[in-house]
């Protein structure tokens, strides 16, 4: 049972971090000529339907092994600073996802929260002791936020500045 | 596996399943055009889902929690997961099933009205809105007083 649910949030993990991935460089490969015709539409919504389904995957297998070490008698590892940050930024990734819709949240920054949100979450399932605190996990998350929202800003601005030159 | 496992475990998984219908609904609702099929689906599998979970915990909290889990938290390094996110939890969850349900009729109600009547949409949309937040915070609040069991 317990390698199941292993299986089922590596899966969910992989499709939520490929499903993210992929739809960002398609964006912006998309956005090179400056439109996103109707094809490249449907493409990018195939993406962000393997994200969704990685998420629920994610969501409930991460969910499984909380009832499994629940009975178990592993109650101690519910409180794991590690488990409270990655439950916060996975909280984090629907919560962006709605923000970006109803146009609260710029797309700069709706788009590194998702990808470091998505890595994060890997990062901390792969690594099973982390020597770091809730606040410290935290503050990493936010500053990786930011330093991938100037990596894709300089990202996008080449290929915006190479549009303009051809 | 006991019953009262079988119940917990019930608990847990309609809970979820609910939260993450209620957040398929917002996100249905965020549509330029919602599409009314879909609404209706995900809200009546969103109640359904929260009124099972209330039953399961209530069975599991009546017949196993109130004897058995709560003295050992009370006697724990954390009785505040019992004496305030247990006593607020069961609450405040109450009213998830109830507004889950109110969601659902009002959906039905509504039909297609939603696509053009749009305090009619703002507000279901709030309504699920906070549905899906009560949601999050009641799980988050499950697992913190999962994590105090220990004797």
């Amino acid at each position: 049972m317990y390698q199941i649910l292993v299986i089922a949030h590596i899966i969910g993990t992989v499709l939520g971090v490929g499903g993210a991935t992929f739809a960002e460089i398609f964006h912006i490969r998309a956005m090179r000529d400056g439109v996103v015709t109707d094809e490249e539409s449907v493409t990018l919504k195939i993406f962000y339907t393997v994200l969704r389904v990685g998420l629920v995957l994610l969501v409930l297998s991460g969910f499984a092994f909380l009832i499994y070490f629940r009975l178990e008698g592993h109650e101690k590892y519910l409180y794991n600073p590690k488990l409270w940050a990655k439950m916060i930024i996975v909280f984090i990734i629907p919560i962006n996802a709605i923000l970006f819709q109803i146009k609260k949240i710029p797309a700069w920054l709706a788009t590194p929260i998702s990808l470091t949100s998505w890595y994060t979450a890997l990062i901390l399932g792969v690594y099973r002791t982390i020597p770091y605190s809730f606040v410290e996990i935290m503050g990493i998350y936010l500053a990786s936020i930011l330093v991938i929202a100037l990596v894709l800003w300089r990202i996008k601005d080449h290929y915006s500045l190479s549009r303009i030159k051809s | 596996m006991t019953i009262l496992y079988a119940m917990l475990i019930l608990h847990i998984i309609t809970g979820l399943i609910g939260v993450m219908s209620a957040f398929s609904m917002l996100i249905g609702f965020l549509r330029r055009v919602p599409k009314i099929g879909a609404l209706k689906g995900w809200s009546l599998v969103s109640a359904i889902s929260f009124i099972l979970s209330w039953i399961s915990g209530a069975y599991y909290y009546v017949l196993y929690y109130g004897g058995n889990v709560k003295p050992i938290i009370l006697k724990s390094a954390y009785p505040w997961a019992h004496q305030i996110v247990m006593e607020a939890k069961e609450h405040v969850f109450l009213f998830i099933p109830l507004v889950s349900i109110v969601v659902s009729i009002g959906i039905f109600l509504a039909g297609e009205d939603i696509l053009n009547d749009k305090p009619i949409k703002k507000s279901l949309a709030w309504l699920t809105a906070f549905v899906f937040i009560l949601g999050v915070v009641i799980s988050l609040a499950g697992v913190g007083i999962s994590g105090a069991v220990r004797g």
